[in-house]
């Protein structure tokens, strides 16, 4: 079967949780791209047509709430899903994730057969019909 | 060269890779009583391993190496599985 | 070192001087809300990714200095300097960890107890201690219950970890993995994956309940299983085993829950079994994966929320749409969404949480128990968020990749030297000038792109001289507190460029005379007030590129250093005579504060009274081929200055020989080499002289001062090298001239390390090595053989 890979974009400013992810999301199956801040996402995303974005919460430049607007927006339009990891959960930040257009609010650390396994259920991939 | 095979006994010398598991297994089907030296292997695949395991020679001389001789030998030397 | 691990250090070097600067910046501009951000930005994005090991003092030190932050952040309270100490301290402290870390992989054995008093110390100004526990990847199977192939345990062992673990309130990591058959054919080694585990304390084979027939044994078919225990932390085991995520299982243990396996409290469901051919699945589930239909039932239950929160983003609507399909797909119950409104949408994922689950669970919660909620100060964050500078277009580039490079074109550069050997010898030995001219026009264009090279690679090597200043702030802040000064410090030039060498080596002669500065220099407070000085004191550190050099000046407005006072001084000290005590100028008087045995400081501070006096200063600056002077006034200050070459990788030296061996002297102190007739050598006081234009030489016997056997044939003239040497004209009477050579001098090792005489070795074009004369001492050994 040759299925294209899916291209996920992980955005982190963290680069050793950048590469957690990205090693994982690889090793998956996934192709990869990365940003480090959610200005350098929306730029990525309007040159990327997406399957999937895995979202930093708090970042430098454009944090991630801002960043999910942006892309559903109709600057970047994008009907990809999107999960959040938030480093710490407060209160009204999963809300706050889903009114900015998240599909999936988790908080770090997330397992990583689980964060694959999302990923995969998310972009059509690995459920088995 | 990771596996000399004696008459009585084999010498595993470094690592013992998966390339070796059919040799030392057949080594080990056709000896009778046979022995094994470790004392030089560095690490044993987990289908070496296996072998040892289900054949049981007696294990001449022990590994240097430490992962060998405190984690494994001592599952080699064990009389019998045991599940509860 | 696993690679994760060593970006983590890589990133943490990072973010620690980030944290560092801003910190100190912050104390001179208070309460600068970007400052203030940017720092809390490192300690952040430090924190996220420290989660990411079994780290937990790391993570929880980190976590209160972040709380700290964010709360200055707020505007909670402003931060004064006693918590900037606290700050500093705990990063220092973090820095000292990590470089344990890179050694060991793990944090030292004491980092419990010296993290503690920290974190009451930062928790303090925000109310104290705070019970809230930063996740771990531990976090979502902390507490996890017994699976029941602890079974495969031994029980004893079991009761008593299961003591330990309660009465130090910690967990260990059980796995289980059972290879499936196959795995030999995906060169997959079970063994030496296990082998890698950390800290294992225990293994455990699973044999198949019944072994096949020696004859039908298959030995390329896995038919083990193994079940361990480790303290590595969740994180590095989930790494280790990220290729077979389907063959084994993890579990994160507390001593409570083994003991009340071990009680026979919790049921268990399934015997253990062979762990042959079957799959890791032991939980009772139906027919598809019980994780998957959680997590897809966490998709729909998020679902259900955007689509309340956010109801009229058309692409926003699609996604959900398409995730609630996908997730539907996972309950093997498809859905097809013709119209993706909210109304369709919502219906969808009622019917479908309605008819699968149980209680629907918050999509977080089931992923992580989630830290209590104490009451978070509003989560706002601007958009333009200001800070960090992720993602600038830098490669990062291992040193020793560059100095690898710059060694090979050290090589090249000898090779190419080696042509012109050969050219001689085409020439000499097999007289043809024909190929001595095109081996030359070869070493010509050979020459000219190793000097290509070797420019762009030492362009490579070039720093900003800020690397060497950036220690300075922290330094003078904490000395200058330490002494009860008034110090400002500033630092003007750092983007200058220099060698990456140079600019290491500068280190430690800087930070001498910033000392030197700090506690000999400058006055106390009061001093300055009474001689109509404003209080604070000024340190200023400058850098300037002066065409092939580099000057590094360190000037104060201290008291300045009394001529009168250093002669008399050095006088009592016997370093110069009574005539020059006399006749000796200001200047000149200045310049003896670097004389070997010389200390101005009337008692010796613990602060710059540590043996190292300024004449090593200007020792170690000579070696990297400095200079070093001092000018001072009397009550108004004063300046040092260094001036090193920009860079010390290629050193070009003049190739002389005595007694058939060759020495190399640098380029530099050689004022001219010059023959003189045997008759007009002179004498004077038992020293040869040579007069040139005029003036009157010292000239030594090189041969006489190493010790080597070489009397000058008198029939032939003198071959004398003009050196200038502190100043000093001298002559060095040698067999011989050579060349002068391009080399890469490399620091005496080994059994010479000890030879002041050389100051480093050289490999020559055609293999031999070349010693380089360290002329200073030369001219000492010269003096005492006399």
């Amino acid at each position: 079967m040759t299925e294209t890979q899916p291209k996920v974009l992980v955005v982190d400013d963290a680069a050793t949780v950048r590469m957690y992810h990205s090693t994982l999301l690889t090793e998956a199956g996934f192709e990869i791209h990365e940003a480090a801040n959610g200005l350098e996402a929306v730029e990525a995303a309007l040159g990327t047509a997406f399957d999937l974005f895995v979202v930093d919460v708090n970042m430098p430049k454009m944090n991630g709430y801002t960043c999910v607007e942006t892309l559903r927006s109709e600057t970047v339009g994008t009907p990809a899903p999107v999960i959040m990891i938030s480093t710490e959960d407060r209160p009204g930040d999963a809300d706050r994730a889903y009114a900015a257009g998240a599909n999936l609010y988790l908080v770090k650390p997330v397992v990583p057969a689980r964060l694959v396994r999302i990923s995969r259920m998310l972009t059509g991939r690995g459920v088995a019909a | 060269m990771p596996l000399e095979l004696g008459e009585g006994t084999a010498t595993l010398i470094g690592v013992v890779t998966v390339d070796e598991v059919e040799e030392l297994a057949g080594w080990l089907r056709a000896t009778t009583r046979p022995k094994v030296n470790l004392r030089r292997c560095n690490h044993l695949h987990t289908g070496a391993f296996q072998a040892l395991l289900l054949f049981r020679p007696k294990v001449s001389a022990a590994p240097t190496d430490s992962f060998l001789a405190e984690r494994v030998l001592p599952l080699l030397a064990r009389q019998g599985s045991e599940p509860p | 070192m696993n690679p994760l691990l060593a970006q983590f250090l890589a990133e943490a070097a990072d973010l620690l001087t980030q944290v560092d600067e801003g910190l100190l910046q912050l104390e001179r501009t208070p309460g600068d809300p970007e400052l203030v951000n940017e720092v809390f930005r490192a300690a952040h994005t430090f924190k996220g990714s420290s989660g990411l090991f079994d780290f937990p003092e790391l993570t929880k030190l980190t976590h209160a200095a972040e709380d700290l932050l964010d709360a200055v952040r707020a505007g909670e309270l402003p931060l004064d300097s006693g918590m900037t100490d606290d700050l500093l301290a705990t990063f220092d402290l973090i820095r000292g960890w990590l470089a344990y870390v890179t050694t060991e992989e793990r944090l030292p054995s004491t980092a419990g107890a010296d993290a503690a008093s920290l974190i009451v110390r930062l928790r303090a100004p925000i109310g104290g201690e705070v019970v809230r526990e930063a996740p771990t990847l531990s976090g979502p199977q902390a507490g996890d219950v017994a699976p029941a192939w602890l079974a495969y345990f031994d029980e004893e062992w079991l009761a008593e970890t299961a003591a330990w673990l309660r009465t130090t309130s910690s967990q260990m990591r059980f796995i289980r993995y059972a290879p499936d058959s196959g795995c030999f054919f995906r060169a997959e080694d079970p063994l030496h994956l296990i082998r890698q585990v950390p800290a294992l304390d225990r293994l455990n084979v699973i044999e198949p309940v019944e072994w096949p027939e020696a004859a039908d044994y298959d030995e390329y078919a896995c038919l083990v299983a193994f079940v361990c225990a480790t303290r590595a932390g969740m994180g590095e085991i989930q790494y280790l085993f990220r290729y077979v995520v389907d063959q084994f299982e993890l579990v994160d243990l507390d001593g409570d829950a083994i003991q009340r396996y071990l009680s026979g409290e919790i049921e268990i469901e399934v015997e253990p079994e062979s762990g042959t051919a079957e799959k890791q699945d032991q939980k009772p589930s139906s027919s598809t994966d019980p994780a998957l239909l959680a997590d897809a039932r966490a998709v729909l239950a998020a679902s259900l929320k955007a689509l309340a929160l956010n109801p009229t983003n058309t692409c926003h609507l699609i996604s959900l749409a398409k995730a609630i399909t996908y997730a539907a797909h996972a309950f093997g119950d498809p859905v097809e969404i013709q119209e993706p409104d909210v109304v369709t949408l919502t219906a969808t994922v009622t019917r479908l949480l309605g008819d699968t689950a149980e209680a629907v669970e918050d999509p977080v919660r089931t992923v992580v128990p989630l830290v209590a909620a104490d009451e978070a100060p509003a989560a706002e964050r601007r958009a333009d968020d200001p800070g960090g500078q992720v993602g600038s277009r830098i490669l990062k580039v291992d040193q020793e990749k560059v100095d690898h490079l710059m060694e090979l074109v050290g090589e090249l550069n000898v090779a190419k030297n080696g042509l012109t050997f050969l050219a001689g010898a085409a020439e000499e030995e097999f007289g043809s000038r024909a190929l001595a001219r095109r081996i030359k026009d070869q070493y010509s264009g050979l020459h000219r792109i190793a000097e290509e090279l070797q420019a762009s690679v030492m362009d490579i090597r070039m720093l900003p001289l800020s690397v060497a200043f950036s220690r300075f702030p922290r330094l003078v802040r904490d000395l200058s507190r330490r002494l009860g000064k008034n110090i400002e410090l500033v630092l003007e030039g750092e983007d200058t460029m220099a060698d990456k060498d140079v600019i290491e080596a500068l280190a430690d002669p800087l930070v001498h005379l910033v000392r030197n500065s700090l506690d000999h220099g400058i006055e106390t407070s009061d001093e300055r007030l009474a001689s109509g000085k404003p209080t604070t004191a000024r340190i200023t550190l400058t850098a300037v590129a002066d065409g092939d050099a580099v000057i590094v000046e360190i000037a104060d407005d201290g008291r300045g250093v009394d001529p009168a006072r250093v002669r008399r001084k050095a006088y009592e000290k016997g370093l110069i005579s009574e005539e020059e005590l006399e006749t000796l100028s200001d200047v000149d008087a200045v310049d003896l504060v670097f004389r070997p045995g010389f200390s101005t400081a009337e008692q010796i501070s613990d602060l710059s009274g540590r043996g190292v006096g300024m004449d090593a200063v200007r020792a170690s600056v000579e070696k990297l081929g400095g200079t070093v002077t001092m000018r001072s006034e009397l009550g108004i200050g004063t300046s040092t200055r260094l001036r090193l070459p920009l860079s010390m990788a290629v050193t070009q030296v003049m190739v002389v020989s005595v007694a058939g061996q060759r020495f190399g002297i640098p380029v530099d102190l050689v004022v001219e080499t010059v023959r003189v007739p045997v008759d007009e050598m002179n004498r004077v006081l038992h020293q040869d002289v040579v007069v040139l234009r005029g003036e009157v030489i010292p000239v030594l016997d090189l041969a006489r001062a190493l010790d080597m056997p070489w009397i000058p044939d008198d029939n032939r003239d003198r071959a004398i090298l003009i050196a200038n040497v502190g100043g000093q004209r001298v002559g060095l009477l040698v067999e011989q001239f050579h060349r002068e050579v391009d080399v890469i001098l490399k620091p005496m090792e080994g059994l010479l390390a000890y030879a002041d005489e050389f100051s480093g070795t050289a490999l020559l074009g055609d293999g031999l090595v070349l010693l380089v004369l360290n002329m200073k001492e030369v001219l000492g050994l010269a003096a005492r053989v006399g």
